[in-house]
């Protein structure tokens, strides 16, 4: 019996200023099979379709159920989870390529920090550590949790930034993820605290004002967050912020 | 004493870096970009639009309404502060945008990301045809502030032209269109429609505005190159109702 395979073609670079090279790989094909499967199957048996021994392919996964945010990558030009495509449902050859528009560690394993330090730069969090108990949370209600929760789903894959026509080295651009978070941690009862701040340090160089609404971003977010919405109700909120600063002296 | 501080530098080293938070001025000048945007250059592209639709009732009516808004109090205050520089800012810190943005149509072709591209060299179009529109029609040739009269024949000489004809055609709709998405993204990115719907809707009516206006300019177009006006005379005398023209500093 005739096994049907699958052709992959893979961006390799062994080191960030090593020279980058193509590979091609043939690996058996199975139901269900997807980009993260695939690449596990050339880690087992790392040798390039015209027979030649090669190193496994690196790349960053964790869940494979499309909730750590760790595999995104280029799959026929277009960036996504590598775990939630199935190669039945693309093209072949598969041509895979690291993120674009973040350092590259090697191969298809790029450092996505700036996202770290973007959600650090907007207090991201819900502040709540104390020298003492602080008793229970302030109740949310129903009617919040609804603007809330398609936010928190959000899993830091950088996808949005890596599409975003602004997100470039030129303008800083903090991008489509952190606003999203803006939005849902200035909603949270306790964490809008911090609320003035966030603002503020959204409009600094890189902030809000840099998007362009070209709606990259909601196209390609693998987990629907309602970005564009975000972006506008943050950008409403950081220019009252600013008048509000600017006529307060 | 130099003590141990808490650093807050950031860990990234290449590529793209992190939000620079509530340092720098580019906030008020890109919020500075849109606004102008729509106020004063798209009202003065509505007074503009409007102005040369009276064309459409002769060369008579074309030269009052030059001569009308060139009696207004402080018109060349108003022309500098309320047209020309806006424009010129609008138009320099635009390009500054497109120059550091960039493009990936080819990878992702959607429908958002054609608008963001198209936006920019709808731009560019409207750019390099203010510029010669402004001189060639302003400040080079017969002076309109001051013959009022010869505004019909001035732009019925210069569309006579077929060449000419095409570039005001083509930058007509450029502008429109660039004016009419402008809007669009204003609403959106200022929070007025934060909304999926809103903005799907507020998109219906942008559209209604870009196509009216452009078919009120093209209209316009065809009054200086239709049959009913052929040959104008190069000054038109008008009644002598309104004040005079200009407030004598270079008469003649």
């Amino acid at each position: 019996m005739a096994t049907k395979t699958v052709q992959l073609e893979i961006k390799r670079q062994a080191s960030p200023d090593a020279a980058s090279d193509w590979e091609r790989f043939e690996v058996e094909w199975r139901p269900g099979l997807n980009v993260t499967s695939a690449l596990m199957d050339i880690a087992l048996n790392p040798v390039t379709a015209d027979g030649r021994p090669t190193t496994p392919v690196t790349y960053d996964s964790n869940c494979l159920e499309e909730i750590c945010g760790s595999c995104a990558m280029r799959i026929n030009g277009k960036a996504r989870m590598a775990c939630s495509t199935l190669i039945e449902n693309i093209e072949q050859p598969v041509r895979i390529e690291p993120l674009s528009k973040f350092p590259l560690v090697r191969d298809l394993q790029v450092d996505r920090s700036v996202l770290f330090e973007n959600l650090k730069a907007v207090k991201a969090w819900v502040p709540i550590d104390g020298t003492y108990d602080l008793g229970p949370g302030p109740r949310v209600f129903p009617q919040e949790q609804e603007v809330s929760y398609p936010l928190s789903n959000c899993i830091s894959c950088t996808c949005c930034m890596e599409v975003c026509p602004q997100f470039t080295e030129e303008t800083g651009f903090v991008g489509a993820a952190t606003i999203a978070q803006v939005r849902l941690f200035n909603n949270h009862p306790t964490g809008s605290v911090l609320k003035e701040e966030r603002l503020r340090a959204l409009a600094g160089d890189g902030g809000i004002q840099e998007c362009g609404f070209a709606q990259n971003c909601v196209e390609v977010c693998p987990k629907q967050l309602p970005l564009t919405n975000a972006i506008s109700d943050v950008s409403r909120d950081v220019l009252i912020q600013k008048a509000k600063d600017c006529l307060r002296g | 004493m130099a003590t141990a501080q808490y650093s807050s530098a950031p860990t990234v080293k290449k590529g793209v870096q992190p939000l620079r938070a509530g340092q720098g001025t580019s906030f008020i000048w890109r919020k500075l970009h849109s606004l102008l945007g729509i106020i004063p250059i798209g009202a003065f592209l509505l007074e503009h639009l409007l102005s040369n639709f009276e064309a459409l009732k002769g060369p008579v009516a074309y030269g009052q309404q030059v001569r009308f808004l060139n009696s207004l109090p402080l018109v060349r205050v108003l022309e500098w502060v309320f047209i020309f520089l806006p424009i010129l800012y609008h138009g320099l810190y635009g390009l500054y945008i497109w120059f550091r943005g960039k493009s990936n149509i080819v990878y992702y072709p959607w429908a958002g990301n054609w608008m963001y591209t198209a936006q920019r060299y709808t731009g560019l179009i409207a750019i390099l045809y203010i510029g010669q529109h402004v001189l060639r029609q302003r400040f080079m040739g017969i002076s309109l502030p001051e013959n009022p009269g010869a505004a019909f024949a001035k732009v019925q000489h210069e569309l006579a032209n077929p060449w000419m004809l095409a570039v005001y055609i083509i930058a007509m709709i450029a502008i429109c269109w660039h004016f009419a998405y402008g809007i669009w993204l204003f609403a959106a990115k200022w929070g007025i429609t934060p909304g999926e719907r809103a903005r799907k809707r507020f998109g219906y009516v942008c559209t209604a505005i870009g196509i009216g206006l452009a078919i009120m300019g093209l209209a316009s177009i065809w009054a200086f190159v239709g049959p009913t006006y052929r040959n104008a005379p190069d000054i038109v005398p008008l009644s002598s109702i309104a004040a005079p023209a200009v407030a004598g500093t270079h008469a003649g």
